[in-house]
């Protein structure tokens, strides 16, 4: 499978020809186009969102930084290692104190999805598999309208932005890497060579357990902490 | 070109004209140390130029794997006219980890040429190809670390970092990789380092001294691009199977005792011998690194520091303390601060404690300091030690010459390298691996321009051994298969290079151990990157039967990144082409076969080895063969005989092709590699044979 740039509609519309054709008609209503889309508030009491069943959980004083997860979540997904293109991120202070130095940015896959009820297209270009609950972006619908981005819980968001075909992109927990053939693993889970990161089928509850300790004793015998 | 950006850029920092060169009229040379050499030798028309001359070129490169994700590979090349080397100013490369060489390429370069001298303070600023010279008043005299702070708000804006950030191709969440000299650069000192983030340097070669002399303060890299791989799927197959079966198990580690030492072997784990002050410690890793070998502290003292960087200063704070205190860690910051190259201290903080000792140094005495000496160990000693090399203070300004040469300001270079209390041991670096014990380490060396620092050999060869039989362990390989091993290497296949017994040292075995690891060093780690302190690999604990990913692995990237498929002989040959033109650039800076010597030390003064097991005697355990049996056995006490290291020297030279009279080149076989260029410059200039 190639990249895909995102520009083929497949309807024959462009995304730019889309974009252009919602401004226009925004223009059209004097800003009032905005107020067709309900607030995330209004989404999230409106409809509840099928549950994922597919979760990363990491430990933050486990990382390394040495950005190994970011290299393979990037290559796997669009074919070359690229920092911005990374749907993990991690955030590295050489001159913090640890474990203040280190945050491993990771999509949630959140029970209450506020990127699914902010996207414009949704089911469409921010959708949740039926079959596992995944919040995914495709690629081949979304307008790069950022909607998802601002509408994001954390900072920073766990939705990165290319800008050269101007579209978002999302841990799709690896549904869908037309660069790694496998199944059913996760490239920074793989990869990462300090076991930092752990995939789990049990929904996690806030933030305590999206981030646990996986440090056990082994570690302790490299003379590193456990607690 | 896979894993290339396609440009190279080219600053003249005198004319401030920003060029670039396409780096596919390169494509041989692939990237790192390949890369760096050949546009030395093309754009640097007066090689002889001294270290501290406009007319110095340096050549800044990132790995040719960087950008990808094979493992521990984000490795810099930089090259150019050293200023540390005694007493000549070799051409010599040196090299860094950290997140440098990715965001380089990400930036949208394969290397940068640095021509000419700045007429003022100025840093380079690179954003996603954007190119812009800048004025480093405000940074002048900054530390290392406040440098990047600055440059940091500079570059990302007060969005700040950890938030996204818009360039004009892409959106990041990075903080820019600078590269930058502290204080000691700026003075121009011979221990001058060039820093990146907390801990990692360009350290040997004194370039942060030859980047003060062209005022230049700083470059930062900031991108959001990628390079391509030949095949992204058996990349990271290839990754994922080599940490599988040949990296750590940090949750079921292996620990033995020569790991808690060196982690110099593909199987490599955080190493708790670094920042032991602090129990509340990070593993931290280079970019895409497998091995993670920095500690990050609680206290933030020590950050990124490993190896002698971290320890320097360590058995002086335990001496004074008991033990090993944060004092250790405060001492390992303040040289990455102030941009000095502590390696040098390491070894000759004892030669200074010596001359104090015997009352030749210190307040009143003849060589006359205020430094107070009874207060090593402590705070006070090593801030003001340092603050003078680096500001240039009182003898800080003959030290922050290099200790060979302070010692010869002294009057004290011919006494002291005789007894050998000074131990400057290759070109002045001082002694790393003890090449009387050790041969090929100074050999490799002394054929070469620096500290060879290559422990391709190094685990087996001596760590190994070394902790394990005076602490009553069994080596968990035996001598005689690291011997069979290493004889399954092309192009020697000669198990022989592993004997290190004094009637193997002068022979032409051991000169194709020294011409194997220089090969193999300059292709696989200082060309594709790929760092030393994880291959090459020989013995590995997490290995098949404890052998380790050399060369299987190399090949097994190699591959998969570049779509080719090629031998490992082919490798090593590719390799020995590289050497061969930095080998030409030493002849026409006038190296000759005479100047190739170790001091008078060193064949005169017995090396009695290291103790580490307390109540054990000191000793220096190597493979060797004795009577047709192979074992792991005590090479010290031993000195070097000087009739028999020519003829080594003698047998190196026609291994390598060269004329032993001499120790210049062939026509034919310059021309046999493919270096036509190269061989008419030397003969032109009547250096060829």
């Amino acid at each position: 499978m190639g990249k895909d740039n995102g520009d083929n509609k497949g309807n024959g519309m462009t995304r730019r020809d889309f974009v252009k054709m919602s401004t226009t008609v925004a223009a059209a209503l004097g800003g009032a186009a905005a107020l067709t889309l309900p607030s995330r508030a209004e989404a999230a009491d409106a409809q509840t969102a099928p549950a994922s069943k597919k979760f990363l959980v990491v430990d933050q004083k486990k990382c390394a930084g040495c950005m190994s997860c970011m290299l393979a979540c990037s290559m796997a997904h669009e074919g070359s290692s690229n920092l911005s293109t990374a749907r993990i991120q991690i955030i590295d202070d050489a001159f913090a104190e640890f474990p203040n130095d280190i945050e491993i940015a990771v999509c949630r896959q959140c029970a209450d999805p506020a990127c699914y009820y902010a996207c414009p297209l949704k089911d469409k270009a921010l959708c949740i598999d039926p079959k596992t609950g995944v919040r995914y972006i495709n690629k081949k619908e979304c307008i790069g309208c950022r909607k998802c981005i601002e509408a994001c819980h954390f900072t920073p968001s766990r939705i990165s932005f290319n800008l050269k075909y101007k579209v978002a992109l999302k841990c799709d927990m690896c549904q869908d890497t037309p660069f790694w053939k496998q199944t059913g693993k996760q490239a920074c889970v793989e990869v990462c060579p300090q076991n930092a990161i752990k995939f789990t089928s049990e929904q996690p509850s806030g933030h305590k357990e999206y981030n646990v300790n996986m440090r056990g004793e082994g570690w302790a015998k490299l003379g590193l902490p456990t607690d | 070109m896979y894993l290339c950006t396609g440009k190279i850029l080219r600053v003249n920092l005198t004319t401030r004209k920003i060029s670039t060169l396409n780096t596919s009229d390169y494509k041989e040379w692939l990237g790192g140390h390949g890369l760096a050499v050949a546009l030395f030798f093309d754009l640097v028309k007066d090689k002889s130029v001294g270290a501290f001359d406009p007319g110095n070129t340096l050549v800044i490169a990132p790995s040719y794997f960087s950008g990808s994700l094979v493992p521990a590979a984000c490795r810099t090349e930089m090259v150019g006219i050293q200023a540390q080397s005694y007493p000549y100013e070799w051409f010599t490369r040196t090299n860094v980890g950290g997140r440098f060489a990715n965001m380089c390429k990400y930036a949208g370069f394969d290397a940068i040429v640095l021509e000419g001298a700045a007429d003022k303070p100025t840093w380079i600023n690179i954003v996603d190809g954007d190119v812009e010279l800048i004025d480093a008043a405000n940074l002048w005299g900054l530390d290392t670390v406040d440098t990047q702070k600055v440059i940091f708000k500079n570059v990302i804006g007060s969005a700040g970092y950890g938030k996204w950030h818009a360039t004009k191709k892409g959106e990041t969440i990075q903080r820019p990789s600078v590269l930058t000299i502290g204080p000691a650069g700026e003075n121009r000192s011979r221990l001058g380092a060039v820093m990146t983030d907390a801990g990692n340097a360009f350290g040997q070669g004194g370039f942060g001294g030859v980047w003060g002399s062209k005022n230049l303060k700083a470059i930062s890299v900031l991108g959001t691009g990628s390079v391509e791989v030949a095949d992204p799927s058996e990349l990271m197959q290839a990754r994922i199977w080599a940490e599988k079966n040949y990296g750590a198990d940090v949750d079921n580690p292996k620990i033995n005792a020569w790991q808690e030492f060196i982690t110099s072997h593909f199987g490599g784990h955080p190493n708790r011998g670094w920042a032991p002050f602090d129990n509340q410690r990070r593993a931290s890793g280079c970019t895409g690194c497998h091995l993670n070998c920095k500690p990050r502290t609680s206290s933030g003292y020590g950050n990124e520091s490993i190896c002698v960087d971290a320890l320097y200063y360590q058995n002086w704070d335990l001496a004074k303390h008991g033990k090993i205190t944060e004092i250790t860690g405060y001492a390992a910051d303040l040289a990455q601060r102030l941009g000095i190259n502590s390696f040098e201290l390491h070894t000759e903080l004892a030669y200074l404690k010596t001359l104090y000792d015997k009352g030749v140094l210190g307040r009143g005495k003849k060589i006359d300091t205020d430094i107070p000496f009874d207060k090593m160990g402590e705070v006070e000693f090593i801030q003001q030690l340092l603050t003078q090399v680096a500001f240039r203070k009182g003898i800080g300004d003959d030290i922050a010459e290099g200790i060979p040469r302070a010692a010869e300001r002294w009057g004290r270079y011919k006494e002291d390298t005789e007894s050998g209390i000074m131990a400057a041991m290759f070109w002045g670096y001082p002694v790393h691996y003890d090449t009387r014990a050790e041969v090929y380490w100074g050999y490799a060396s002394i054929v070469g321009a620096r500290d060879i620092n290559c422990h391709d050999f190094n685990v087996p060869a001596y760590w190994m051994p070394s902790l394990d039989i005076p602490a009553k362990k069994t080596p968990i390989v035996t001598a005689e298969q690291v011997a069979k091993w290493v004889g399954e290497m092309p192009p020697y296949y000669d198990p022989e290079m592993m004997n290190f017994a004094t009637s193997n040292i002068y022979s032409v075995h051991m000169a194709r151990t020294t011409a194997w690891l220089l090969h193999y060093s300059t292709f696989w780690k200082q060309t594709c990157g790929l760092c030393d302190n994880a291959f090459a690999d020989f013995v590995n604990p997490y290995g098949p039967n404890n052998r380790g990913i050399t060369p299987e692995g190399e090949l097994k990237f190699f591959k998969a990144v570049t779509g080719r498929k090629i031998s490992f002989e082919e490798s090593l040959e590719m390799g020995r082409k590289m050497h061969n033109l930095n080998k030409a650039i030493w002849t026409l800076q006038g190296r000759h076969r005479d100047m190739e010597v170790f001091p008078d030390y060193v064949f005169s003064v017995d090396t009695e080895g290291t103790s580490y097991v307390p109540g054990e005697p000191p000793s220096y355990y190597m493979p060797t063969k004795e009577n047709g049996t192979w074992d792991y056995r005590n090479v010290v006490p031993r000195h070097l005989d000087k009739s028999k290291f020519e003829e080594w020297k003698t047998r190196y030279y026609e291994l390598e092709g060269w004329d032993p009279k001499t120790g210049w080149q062939k026509e034919k076989a310059l021309k046999d590699l493919g270096l036509d260029k190269a061989a008419s410059e030397l003969k032109a200039k009547g250096k060829l044979k």
